[in-house]
């Protein structure tokens, strides 16, 4: 039995990987309250300047933030598929899912660096010291917005990068670990990378569709 | 089988919302559009926590899950309090 | 000693660096927190030692204000999130709760080891901070001073907060899963130990508080490297929302830094008055009650900062409200000692001790509490005193309580019980030399964080610095008797103090895996009152001869 668990704390593998899963959630608890303080920051300016921040959002490519929420929920359905695969036992496909997931997160990055040098070329991106020429009316509440916007973006970016670099590691450390193991780290990486595709989920509307009526 | 058939079904859900919150925007509907575009994405992050995050057989992830809710509104609550 | 007994305990397995540093046993990686908190401590309290030298006399002789600035600034940030926020969690904490709960682990050794090594990394750019040159911003942040003026090294002392903050969270989601997955048979909640009941509450304010400081911290680096601006007015950012975002996480802090003493002194005073727990339902549910109502007061910070008038009142009520489940604690700690056969051992001492401090300094904070008389001592020395109070004096005391209550556990030595007494009495007279004089200097109106002042303040002042003085050999004398006791202490017996928990049960130190006989448990915690707990006491008096 003891081989069965990984931690020697624990006699059953069923109790650690209920332990497993706790602690995923925990975790995502923990990082629902990061994006949570964040969001918070957005509301306030929001509520504060929403003329200013309805103008700025039009700025935004629409198109490619469409794209990237449906290559983003698309890569949690291969996810999704990873894990019920694994549950199965049915390896192969299990891998081609993880896979397939990683990829479609790469895809998302290539296009959100696609709309980063996009912001940059059209002066939008008050980064860096770059030069910042927004023509709208109320430039400096812009500038806010985007501000905001950069720094939502990339700290989700930043997280879906841990998600890809998750998944290689669960399938380079993939023989090395028995059927059981596999199918926990799955577990486990697949409830990070669901929770990264929610924060998206509120991150698009809120920043490309506050009004493009 | 019944597993794909389920995440099939959230998968088709989640992108039918996607197309309905794009489409929304561009319809003005005054101060609506936000809470129209909340209550879309809401409705997603259910989808996902219920389907593909298996939230509905366990007890102590929905624990968890409250806590943070209530925490959320407290950090929302008590700092909105203030403006 | 022979071999065999060196290889039956944790200690005895492998002695190398490799050994230590790769560990995955909770009892060795709290030795590794042990020793780096230790270090910590005293370079903190160094800080404050200078601190206290400068103030000695009212004119800034001895550093220039730029240099004074960065020493309390120092002072706050290595004794916050260096000492005082890991202290009793990742060190007793660490090495008990298994014990306590009859498990041979914590739920994820390894991620127990990694919170280490990321404590470690993120110290490095704390220390980079001190030796680069120093942070002037206080341990607070706040902008726009920390975005816009600050001149110092803002950006590795802020990252290295943040990355210490992952090993918070690290430790909490451990903690949190440890106590709902590997309770001993017959060990249900309502029979724990309180001390794992604070843990339980603790790490639940880690995983929830954290990341809202690491968010804020994220948004001042943000500013300062990537120009990027969150809080700057001039985009019509709110400076104010960063201590929001600040207090909501550092107002519980002040919880993950308290209950963890609660849970210590809620051990040691049953034991030393050979009763249990008065209260213990209402004792552990008000540890919750704490870890929840904590983060319902943060305002109160805030009091002048330009928040609003019904946020004050509202978060002025509040913070009354948090002082119920406090008050609860010190009453059913003061019924316990009601009756008891109480002896005053060392670990005794520091917990009476911290029992007086604690209430000393929570009233002071139901002064603080009341819009009107903060309006009159914010930013003063009182402010300064109320909070050295609950957290030197209640939360370092209740560490040294523990620390000395444990020890014999931890390492399987005793110490000198007369040289611990000495020590603890001299804390607590130094504290309150050191301290109480700031409550007098703070109602007459000394603000803080200024490193000169008029003379007619100097008589408090030196009264303090020579507090100040008393307290460091306080603090210094267990440095030298327990390691000393290290190597020439009489050897423990497996339950020198005769104490009710799973943790007496087992060897002194425990075996690799904690128990020879996985335990089960049929008593509630703290059968002070039940028979069969009067054989094998160690008697000092006895062992002193040796």
């Amino acid at each position: 039995m003891s081989g069965q668990t990984q931690s020697i704390a624990f006699d059953k593998a069923s109790r650690e990987k209920a332990a497993d899963i706790l602690a995923m959630w925990v975790f995502i608890g923990s990082e629902a309250m990061l994006f949570g303080a964040i969001f918070l920051v957005f509301l306030i300016a929001h509520m504060n300047y929403g003329a200013a921040f309805a103008a700025a959002s039009k700025h935004l490519s629409l198109r490619l933030g469409t794209l990237n929420t449906a290559i983003l929920i698309t890569s949690s359905f291969t996810m999704a598929l990873a894990h019920m695969y694994s549950a199965d036992g049915r390896w192969r496909a299990a891998i081609w899912s993880l896979a397939a997931t990683s990829l479609l997160g790469l895809g998302f990055l290539a296009v959100k660096a696609v709309e980063y040098s996009k912001e940059f070329s059209d002066g939008l991106a008050p980064v860096l010291g770059a030069p910042f020429s927004y023509t709208g009316p109320d430039p400096v509440h812009a500038e806010f917005f985007f501000g905001l916007y950069f720094a939502m973006t990339f700290l989700h970016a930043l997280h879906l990068i841990a998600g890809i670099l998750a998944i290689a590691g669960v399938l380079a450390l993939w023989s090395h670990a028995n059927p059981a193991g596999r199918a926990r780290r799955i577990q486990a990486v697949g409830l990070y990378w669901h929770f990264v595709d929610i924060v998206w989920v509120f991150l698009f509307p809120i920043l490309y569709l506050i009004n493009r009526g | 089988m019944g597993e794909i058939r389920k995440l099939s079904f959230a998968y088709a859900g989640l992108l039918t919302l996607l197309g309905l919150t794009v489409g929304s925007s561009f319809v003005d509907l005054g101060g609506f559009n936000s809470a129209i575009n909340l209550a879309i994405a809401a409705a997603k992050t259910a989808v996902i926590a219920l389907s593909f995050m298996h939230l509905t057989s366990k007890g102590l992830p929905r624990l968890v899950v409250a806590a943070v809710g209530l925490w959320l509104v407290i950090l929302f609550g008590l700092t909105l309090v203030g403006q | 000693m022979s071999v065999s007994a060196a290889a039956a305990n944790y200690l005895g397995e492998g002695s190398g660096p490799r050994a230590w540093l790769l560990t995955t046993d909770h009892k060795r990686v709290a030795w590794l927190y042990l020793v780096s908190l230790t270090a910590f401590f005293f370079l903190g309290g160094a800080f404050a030692v200078l601190i206290r030298i400068e103030l000695a006399t009212p004119a800034g002789d001895l550093v220039s204000d730029d240099v004074y600035n960065r020493l309390f600034s120092l002072h706050g940030i290595i004794m916050v999130w260096f000492f005082l926020v890991p202290s009793i969690p990742a060190t007793l904490g660490n090495f008990l709760l298994p014990l306590m709960i009859g498990a041979r682990d914590l739920a994820f050794p390894r991620l127990n080891l990694a919170s280490w090594y990321v404590f470690i990394f993120g110290s490095f750019f704390a220390l980079f901070s001190v030796v680069a040159g120093g942070v002037d911003t206080g341990w607070t942040f706040y902008t726009p001073l920390s975005t816009l003026y600050a001149n110092g090294f803002v950006s590795s002392a802020a990252l290295g907060v943040f990355i210490v903050g992952f090993s918070t969270i690290m430790t909490g989601i451990n903690f949190i899963v440890t106590v709902h997955t590997l309770r001993a048979p017959g060990l249900t909640w309502f029979r724990l130990p309180i001390f794992v009941w604070t843990m339980y509450a603790t790490a639940l304010v880690m995983v929830l508080a954290t990341p809202v400081l690491a968010a804020s911290l994220i948004l001042i680096v943000l500013e300062r490297v990537f120009g990027i601006g969150i809080f700057n007015p001039r985009l019509g950012g709110d400076p104010l929302l960063f201590q929001h975002l600040f207090w909501f996480y550092s107002h519980p802090a002040v919880y993950i830094m308290i209950l963890p003493g609660m849970g210590v002194v809620s051990e040691v005073l049953p034991c030393f008055s050979r009763r249990p727990l008065f209260g213990y339902k209402a004792v552990a549910l008000s540890s919750m009650a704490i870890a929840v109502f904590g983060f319902l007061v943060w305002g109160h910070h805030m009091f002048v900062s330009g928040q609003s008038a019904y946020a004050g009142v509202v978060f002025s009520f509040l913070s009354f409200c948090v002082a119920i489940p406090s008050a609860i604690k010190v009453f059913n700690w003061s019924l316990t000692l009601r009756k008891g056969e109480i002896s005053f051992e060392t670990s005794m001492l520091y917990a009476l001790f911290f029992l007086a401090l604690f209430t000393f300094g929570g009233l002071a904070g139901l002064f603080l509490a009341a819009l009107a008389i903060d309006e009159h001592v914010h930013d003063t020395y009182f402010v300064v005193a109320h909070f050295h109070y609950i957290m030197v004096g209640g939360m370092v005391t209740a560490y040294m309580a523990g620390l000395h209550f444990w020890w014999p556990k931890l390492t399987g030595r005793m110490y000198s019980e007369t040289w611990g007494r000495i020590a603890a009495t001299v804390t607590f007279l130094g504290f309150n030399l050191t301290f109480f004089p700031q409550y007098v200097l703070g109602f007459l109106g000394m603000p803080r964080r200024y490193h000169t002042y008029p003379p007619e303040f100097q008589f408090w002042h030196v009264l303090s610095s020579g507090g100040a003085v008393v307290l460091a050999i306080g603090y210094l004398l267990p440095l030298f008797y327990l390691t000393w006791s290290l190597f020439r202490g009489a050897r423990a017996p497996d339950n020198p103090w005769q104490a009710t928990g799973l943790e007496w049960q087992t060897s002194s130190p425990p075996p690799p895996h904690n128990f020879e006989t996985m335990p089960v448990v049929t008593r509630p915690a703290y059968a002070y009152d039940m028979k069969g707990l009067e054989h094998e006491r160690f008697s000092p008096h006895l062992e002193a001869g040796q």
